[in-house]
């Protein structure tokens, strides 16, 4: 390593090369459009972004877990695979430089989810407690999983479910999407002959007449948003509309995510609650217990994880068990992780692969042992 | 002293802002040669007048290389990164009304609001293998709106320079994010704004670089803008 990178870089390498963490080499200059579809437009005034000779969007990589999965599907690895990344990420940030260290691994295909997902939080644990020795670490859990058991417990429509499920980690977007079940917006003002077919929900007739009408305003039936998709979307609100979410479900919903726990006793609390508000919800129940059993198994001291029904990340990719930690002494999260079996169906792989990892903040790490110095 | 103006180079903005001007007091005396960019105000020693596009002044007030300029307050707030700490729009105008919005296809039946998109946005990538595309020449304003304001994440801003209500029917975009004053364009194209689809009401503002200044040229750039206010008309 040269002395660009953190002092402590040969600990991490060795700590991959005990794991089973093959060390990956990622190409700094990345095809923009992946991240940008991924994570959204609001990426790109913080990434570098540049044009290729042929109008390519490119950009320096802002991170390590698009590119390790589109490298993993492009050369066609077999799984389970484990990659370890150390290097140079570039991203504009309101504090600290633009240009930083982050290391991670990222664990691909692993069939045991539960297994993989407590191997993942024990990697993560021991990078830190190998670089940071001494230091006190505070673990935070969620299961976005457990969320949507009991959004489909409560029986909420499919509509709902998915929106409160898309705005889960975001307690503003969260707060906002139940508003709206609990208060749906008025009908809407349809043109007579449509208004007339959905009400009698006719699907089939519906979309013949959208074809019509998009085919005499000169929209391609193909292009974009098909006629079927309008009018079952149509037919599926019209069902909706007299349907509010009861004041008893809101309360059900409102302690669920007001449930925060020490991770020893997350597994009781959660069957508690069930029981209490009567929802059947076991084998979430059953998946997080088992998880919990497995960070055991790793040695990962369960004194200082503590469980928190509304920790989640707004990302469409992001699935069920995801985690961040902390060390004393700062405010900052030292690490992000959690499971992502949606990404690299997303990134273009022909068949699901189920995908955890987790990322470090090495200039954070730095600071931190440069404080205790 | 010296206090520099910018007013559009041409059109009815022109037309109009020159129009108020002269009525608040300020008449331009405009240069005897055609192709001058230059002009002054009679009676008033120290101002002076640049013609420049719309669209340049909002970006010299940000590089403050002018002191005023008068421009459509969408062209603030898109062209200049946190306008609010660069510019102050001094005066609104009360004309060049136009109001940047969000509008889908006509046919698009059960989009109405803001939180319907969002719910066609989600399930876009999964059904047709790519994000929803929204067109636009207004990308930060776009953003703003939609990521923070409505916790829409999922969707692709496609860059455009013009004709921006063609973009659907092109195949190019979904949606569009577009500036409308009568909302005829949008019609003739079979778009639709969004109930809650307005991003932003804007007109023509003054609009003043802020910074440290002699007070007779602040003076003079207070009662400008207090002559030239259109709110109160």
């Amino acid at each position: 390593m040269t002395t660009r990178y953190p002092a402590f870089a040969n600990e991490i390498l060795d700590l991959f090369a005990e794991r089973e963490a093959a060390l990956t080499d990622i190409a700094i200059i990345q095809p923009a459009d992946p991240f940008l579809d991924m994570a959204g437009e609001d990426l790109r005034r913080r990434i570098f972004l540049t044009e290729s000779e042929t109008g390519k969007s490119l950009c320096l990589r802002p991170e390590f877990t698009i590119p390790v999965c589109r490298d993993h599907i492009e050369t066609r690895a077999t799984t389970p695979r484990r990659y370890g990344y150390l290097g140079e990420v570039f991203r504009q940030r309101r504090e600290g430089g633009a240009e930083f260290f982050q290391a991670g691994i990222e664990d691909l295909g692993a069939g045991d989810r539960a297994g993989a997902d407590a191997r993942s939080l024990a990697d993560a644990h021991a990078l830190l407690a190998r670089v940071l020795p001494g230091r006190g670490l505070r673990v935070t859990l969620g299961d976005q999983a457990v969320f949507e058991a009991v959004l489909a417990a409560l029986g909420l429509p499919r509509g709902w479910q998915e929106r409160l499920a898309r705005a889960f980690g975001s307690s503003e977007m969260l707060d906002a999407a139940i508003a709206e079940c609990a208060s749906p917006p008025a009908a809407a003002r349809l043109p007579r002959e449509i208004a007339s077919l959905v009400a009698r929900g006719d699907e089939a007739a519906l979309s013949d007449r959208i074809q019509q009408d998009m085919e005499a305003a000169g929209l391609s039936a193909t292009a974009g948003r098909e006629p079927c998709e309008i009018a079952r979307r149509l037919i599926e609100k019209a069902e909706l509309r007299s349907v509010r979410l009861a004041d008893s479900a809101l309360d059900v919903l409102k302690s669920f995510l007001a449930i925060r726990a020490p991770l020893a006793e997350a597994g009781e609390r959660l069957a508690a609650f069930a029981g209490e508000a009567g929802l059947f919800i076991d084998e979430a129940v059953e998946n997080f217990n088992e998880r919990i059993s497995r960070i055991v198994e790793q040695d990962v001291p369960l004194s200082g994880i503590s469980y928190s029904a509304h920790f989640g990340r707004p990302l469409d990719y992001y699935t069920g068990f995801i985690f961040e930690i902390g060390a004393e002494g700062m405010d900052q999260t030292l690490v992000g992780g959690g499971r992502y079996d949606r990404l690299l169906t997303l990134l273009g792989a022909e068949k699901p692969i189920p995908g955890v990892g987790f990322s470090v903040w090495l200039d954070r790490v730095s600071a931190l042992k440069e404080q205790a110095e | 002293m010296s206090v520099t103006l910018a007013l559009p180079s041409k059109g009815r903005l022109k037309d109009k802002t020159i129009e108020r001007l002269q009525g608040a007091g300020y008449p331009v005396r405009l240069p005897e040669n055609d192709r001058s960019y230059r002009a002054a105000v009679d009676g008033i020693d120290g101002l002076e007048i640049a013609f420049l596009s719309a669209s340049e002044i909002a970006r010299e007030l940000d590089r403050g290389t002018i002191d005023l300029g008068v421009t459509g307050e969408d062209l603030v707030r898109e062209t200049i990164p946190d306008w609010e700490r660069k510019v102050e729009i001094a005066a609104r105008l009360g004309f060049g009304r136009a109001n940047v919005v969000v509008a889908v296809p006509d046919v698009w039946f059960d989009v109405f609001t803001m939180a319907d998109l969002d719910d066609v946005a989600a399930e876009f990538r999964q059904r047709h293998g790519r994000r929803l595309r929204i067109a636009t020449k207004y990308g930060r304003l776009t953003q703003q709106f939609f990521s923070r304001k409505h916790g829409i994440q999922v969707y692709r801003i496609v860059e455009s320079l013009g004709a921006t209500e063609g973009a659907p029917a092109a195949g190019s975009a979904d949606v569009i994010v577009d500036i409308t004053s009568t909302g005829s364009t949008l019609k003739a194209n079979h778009l639709r704004v969004l109930d809650d689809g307005v991003i932003l009401r804007s007109q023509a503002c003054l609009v003043m670089a802020k910074r440290e200044r002699p007070d007779e040229e602040a003076k003079l750039i207070e009662d400008m803008a207090a002559a030239l206010d259109g709110t109160s008309a």
